[in-house]
C-alpha cells in the first residue's frame, strides 16, 4: 500500500526523456565535483595566485603560464577557477538546506495533521505567518538574528523553506488520515512514529516531492542574494553570489568579466534547476499536465 | 467569521511578540556596535565604557528588552547609533523613495505581464505561447542582483543612456520628495524599476496566460466568436475582464514582495530607500534601525494580510458563512 505511490511516481518519471536542462544540471554537478581536478588554479591557495596579474581581461596569458580564459579578479584569482570552486559552495549550501528543510517541513506537516489540536494550531500559525511574509524578509530576519557564517546561511534557508513543505503535506495528510488503512494502523496500536513515518508520510509525500526541485532553485538564488548583500558566506571562500558581489565594484571601471561570468554561471544553474523542476511538476501533477500541454 | 479573524490576528500578534524576543536576543549577540561608534585607534577603555553606557548596552539583556518593548508600544524604537535620529522617523523618511520605486515598477509590470499573458494564452501551444512560457522561466531564474548588474552594464556603461545609480534631484509634492516629476528623476528610476519589474512581468504573464486559457474555452467566448466579433475584441473586451480578479490579487501580493525585494535593487542602484537603509544598518550594527525596519515591515504585512482576509469575507458570502 504505502510503497505504491512512490513506485508509480518512479515509473512515470522513468519514462521521461532526458532534457537539455537536465543535461546542463548534470554537467554543473559534475563540474562542481571535479573542480579540484579541472580548475586551472586553486583560488583558496595564496601561493598559486599572482597579485600583479589582477584584473586581467579574458584570454590573457599570465606570467606563470596560466591561461586566464575568463580573466582574473581584483586579487588576481582566475575567474574560471573561482566559478568552479564557488559552484561547489553554492551547491553544498543549497542542497544541504533543501534536504534539511524538506525533512523538517514534512515531519512538521505530518505531525500537525496527525496530532491535530494545539500541535496543529501552533505549527500552522507559524507556517501561516511565515508564508505571508516575503521570503527575502524572513531570510533577512533570520540572518540578522543568527549572525554571519556558512552554517548560519544554511539554517536561514531552512527557516525560510520548511513552511512550504509543511503546508503542502499537511493538507494531503489530513485527507489521508481519515482513510480506513490509517484507522487500522491506529487500532493495531502501532507506535506513533510508525503510523507517522511508515503509513501517513509515504502516502502523502508525492505532491510534496515536486516542491523539492523548485525549492532547490530558490535556495541557490537565496544563498547567492544573501552572499551578494554581504550577509552570506565569507569572502575568503566565495560562493557564486559573493564572487559576483566582489566584481560589482569593478563594474564601473569597465572590468565587466569579474561579475558577468560568475553571474552567468549562476543564472544557468538556477535556470536549469527551474526547467527541470517544471518538467518534474508537469510529469507528476496530472492537473498541470493537461493544462500546460 | 469576525471571531476567526480576530482570533487569527491575536495569534499572529502573540507570535510576533515571541519572534521579537528571539530576534532581540539574536541581534544583540551579533557583534558589538560600540566599535562602530568610537574611533577604534584613539579610544581608551574609558571611552568605550562611556559609549556602552550611553547606548544602554551595560544593562542585562532582559532589561534592555523590556525597555525596548516599553518604548515600542509608544512608537519609539530608540535612537539610531549612527545617524543620531529617532529610528522610526528615519525609516519613515526613507519609505517614500521605496514606495515610488515599487509603484513605478508595478506600473511597468502589470500591463506588460497581462498583455504577454493574453497573447500567450490565446493560442495555447503555439509558437508565441511556447516562447513566452520559456522566457518566463528564464526571467524568474535570474537572481535580481545579477539582473540589476546586467542592466547597469548594458543601460549605463555600454549604452550610456541611463545613470548607474543614485536618486538625483527630487521635487517636493505633498510634503515628500519625489523623483518621477522630473526627466532626470525618471531616467534614474528606469533601470532600478526595470530590475524590479522584469521578474514580475514573468509572474503576471504566467498567471494571465493560465486565466486566458481557462476563460477562452468557455461557452460565452464561443458565442462571441459565432457572433463574428474580431479576436482582438474578444480578447480585450471579454477575456480580459474575466481574468482581472486573480491578476489584481497577485499585483497586490507582489507589490508587497517588491517592497521587500527592493532591498537588493536599492543596494545596487544606491537608491536611498528603506531597503538600502536596512542593509547598511545591518552591516553597521545599527540595532535600533534594524529592529524598527523589520518590525515595521512585518507588522505592515500581517496587517495587510488581515485586511485582505476581511475584504474577501465581505465580498464572498461563501467565505463569510464558513465557520
Amino acid at each position: 500500500m504505502k510503497a505504491n505511490t512512490l513506485r508509480t511516481l518512479w515509473k512515470r518519471h522513468r519514462g521521461m526523456s532526458i532534457s537539455l536542462p537536465g543535461l546542463l544540471l548534470a554537467a554543473y554537478v559534475l563540474l562542481a565535483l571535479a573542480a579540484p581536478l579541472i580548475a586551472p588554479q586553486n583560488p583558496y591557495d595564496p601561493l598559486q595566485i599572482y597579485g600583479w596579474e589582477a584584473s586581467s581581461p579574458p584570454g590573457t596569458i599570465g606570467g606563470a603560464g596560466y591561461f586566464y580564459l575568463l580573466g582574473t579578479d581584483g586579487l588576481g584569482r582566475d575567474i574560471l577557477s573561482t566559478i568552479l570552486y564557488g559552484l561547489r559552495i553554492s551547491l553544498v549550501v543549497s542542497i544541504t538546506s533543501t534536504v534539511i528543510a524538506a525533512l523538517i517541513g514534512l515531519t512538521a506537516g505530518v505531525s500537525a495533521a496527525h496530532f491535530g489540536r494545539w500541535v496543529d494550531v501552533v505549527i500552522m500559525r507559524i507556517v501561516d505567518l511565515q508564508l505571508s511574509l516575503p521570503t527575502i524578509l524572513v531570510a533577512l530576519i533570520a540572518i540578522v538574528t543568527l549572525g554571519p557564517g556558512i552554517d548560519r546561511i544554511i539554517l536561514a534557508i531552512v527557516i525560510v523553506q520548511w513552511a512550504t513543505y509543511a503546508r503542502v503535506i499537511r493538507g494531503i495528510a489530513l485527507s489521508e488520515s481519515g482513510k480506513p488503512y490509517l484507522d487500522a494502523a491506529r487500532l493495531m496500536r502501532l507506535p506513533t512514529w510508525r503510523v507517522l513515518f511508515r503509513h501517513l508520510l509515504p502516502n502523502s509525500i508525492a505532491p510534496a516531492i515536486t516542491l523539492i526541485p523548485i525549492e532547490l532553485g530558490h535556495a541557490v538564488a537565496l544563498e547567492a542574494t544573501l552572499s551578494f548583500l554581504g550577509l552570506g558566506v565569507p569572502v575568503d571562500k566565495p560562493s557564486l553570489g559573493s564572487t559576483v558581489a566582489n566584481g560589482f565594484q569593478y563594474l564601473m571601471t569597465g572590468q565587466y568579466w569579474i561579475s558577468l561570468f560568475p553571474g552567468l554561471a549562476l543564472f544557468g544553474l538556477i535556470a536549469s534547476i527551474n526547467f527541470v523542476g517544471e518538467g518534474v511538476r508537469r510529469n507528476l501533477d496530472p492537473r498541470s499536465r493537461s493544462h500546460d500541454a | 467569521m469576525m471571531t476567526t479573524i480576530i482570533g487569527r490576528l491575536s495569534q499572529a500578534a502573540l507570535l510576533l511578540l515571541v519572534m521579537s524576543a528571539i530576534g532581540f536576543v539574536g541581534i544583540h549577540s551579533v557583534g558589538n556596535p560600540v566599535y562602530n561608534i568610537v574611533n577604534i585607534e584613539t579610544a581608551t577603555a574609558e571611552d568605550i565604557r562611556n559609549a556602552t553606557i550611553a547606548l544602554g548596552l551595560d544593562q542585562p539583556l532582559w532589561r534592555q528588552y523590556l525597555l525596548f518593548m516599553g518604548k515600542v508600544v509608544t512608537g519609539n524604537f530608540g535612537t539610531s547609533y549612527i545617524y543620531h535620529l529617532p529610528a522610526f522617523d528615519l525609516v519613515m523618511s526613507k519609505l517614500p523613495a521605496t514606495l515610488e520605486l515599487a509603484s513605478i515598477a508595478m506600473l511597468i509590470a502589470a500591463p506588460c505581464g497581462t498583455l504577454l499573458g493574453l497573447l500567450a494564452g490565446r493560442k495555447q501551444g503555439g509558437a508565441i505561447d511556447r516562447a513566452i512560457l520559456k522566457a518566463s522561466v528564464f526571467a524568474l531564474s535570474i537572481p535580481s542582483f545579477w539582473l540589476s548588474m546586467v542592466l547597469i552594464l548594458v543601460g549605463a556603461i555600454t549604452l550610456g543612456w541611463f545613470p548607474s545609480g543614485g536618486r538625483g534631484p527630487t521635487v517636493s509634492l505633498v510634503g515628500q520628495e519625489w523623483s518621477f516629476l522630473t526627466v532626470e528623476g525618471l531616467r534614474r528610476l528606469t533601470l532600478p524599476a526595470l530590475a524590479l519589474a522584469i521578474p514580475n512581468i514573468a509572474l503576471i504573464a504566467r498567471l494571465a496566460r493560465a486565466g486566458t486559457i481557462e476563460v477562452e474555452s468557455q461557452d460565452f467566448v464561443r458565442f462571441c466568436r459565432a457572433k463574428g466579433l474580431s479576436p482582438r475584441r474578444i480578447l480585450f473586451r471579454h477575456t480580459l475582464p474575466n481574468i482581472s480578479i486573480p491578476i489584481v490579487t497577485i499585483v497586490g501580493m507582489q507589490f508587497g514582495g517588491m517592497l521587500a525585494f527592493a532591498v537588493v535593487v536599492e543596494t545596487i542602484f544606491a537608491w536611498p530607500g528603506m531597503g538600502k537603509l536596512l542593509i547598511d544598518s545591518i552591516q553597521l550594527l545599527d540595532r535600533p534601525v534594524v529592529m524598527a525596519t523589520l518590525t515595521f515591515v512585518s507588522l505592515a504585512f500581517v496587517g495587510l494580510n488581515a485586511l485582505v482576509d476581511l475584504l474577501y469575507a465581505m465580498l464572498d458570502p461563501r467565505v463569510r458563512l464558513s465557520t
